[in-house]
């Protein structure tokens, strides 16, 4: 019980600061928007019990990916950013009806009834263990594949990122 | 009606998850400076670690948080990447809005 009030308090803290990444006009707003977007998504993960997923968010994006986007901001001019208008408000007209019909439509299937049914395998594993071990099994056992993967992309991720963020100095023909 | 609301449902997570992937949509195509483009996207992409999440939660499963934590990889990846070409624009175009990205135009 305790945790469906949490959840609520918290799905309304991430809509609110996502109408707020969406609507503010200064990009420094638009980050502690995002700030608190995050925050929020985090403390849902903690309410269903994923805390390692949660610690893992507060972790990357609170800290680290916030941080990369306020460097980047205050990388670009600020009398630039703010002269220019922020929104393209013809677009946002024109798209405004067909994300509300995304929503009618996703309204039409959940009440026509679209359920998903139960299965208990890794219930007992979780009781014994905790989470952040099962997901420590898991991740070196069945996914061990897409881990190293993944590891491989943030390498090439990183050493493209300073690739093409250094100056222009000289040219490799 | 109250004890609906307090028994956890699937659906919750789905509809939150939802809502949230229509705002960060909205705010990809509506936005015009870049980097708030990157983080409309960084919004949608947690939509659905919400929605992993709470399909885990409540069928007793681990496998969506893994996949979650994958998306939270990719996304720092993509951030990185992302904000690269951002800064390199900014370096070589003067550019830091969509509108003002012409080069590709025939």
């Amino acid at each position: 019980m305790l945790n469906q009030i949490a959840f609520y308090i918290f799905g309304g803290i991430s809509i609110i600061c996502g109408l707020g990444v969406v609507s503010a006009s200064n990009p420094i707003y638009v980050v502690l928007w995002l700030l608190g977007a995050l925050i929020a998504i985090s403390g849902i993960f903690f309410s269903a019990g994923a805390e390692l997923l949660g610690a893992l968010q507060l972790m990357v994006y609170v800290v680290a990916i916030a941080v990369f986007y306020i460097l980047i901001i205050t990388a670009v001019p600020w009398r630039k950013l703010h002269k220019n208008e922020q929104h393209n408000r013809l677009i946002g007209v024109t798209v405004l009806p067909f994300i509300a019909l995304l929503y009618v439509e996703a309204f039409i299937v959940g009440i026509s009834g679209v359920s998903i049914t139960k299965n208990k395998i890794i219930e007992t594993i979780t009781k014994n263990y905790g989470n952040a071990e099962v997901i420590g099994i898991k991740l070196f056992s069945t996914y061990f594949w897409a881990f190293e993967l993944m590891s491989v992309l943030l390498l090439i991720s990183m050493i493209g990122a300073i690739l093409l963020g250094r100056k222009e100095e000289k040219t490799y023909d | 009606m109250i004890e609906i609301l307090l028994t956890p449902h699937v659906e919750q997570y789905f509809i939150l998850a939802f809502i949230l992937l229509g705002i960060g949509l909205f705010g990809m195509m509506v936005r015009k400076n870049l980097i708030t483009i990157l983080m409309s996207l960084e919004l949608a992409l947690n939509s659905v670690n919400i929605a992993f999440v709470g399909i885990d939660r409540l069928n007793h499963l681990i496998d969506g948080e893994i996949f979650a934590l994958f998306t939270i990889a990719l996304a720092a990846a993509e951030a990185a990447v992302g904000l690269g070409i951002i800064l390199s624009l900014f370096r070589l175009r003067k550019a830091e809005n969509v509108n003002e990205i012409i080069d590709l135009k025939g």
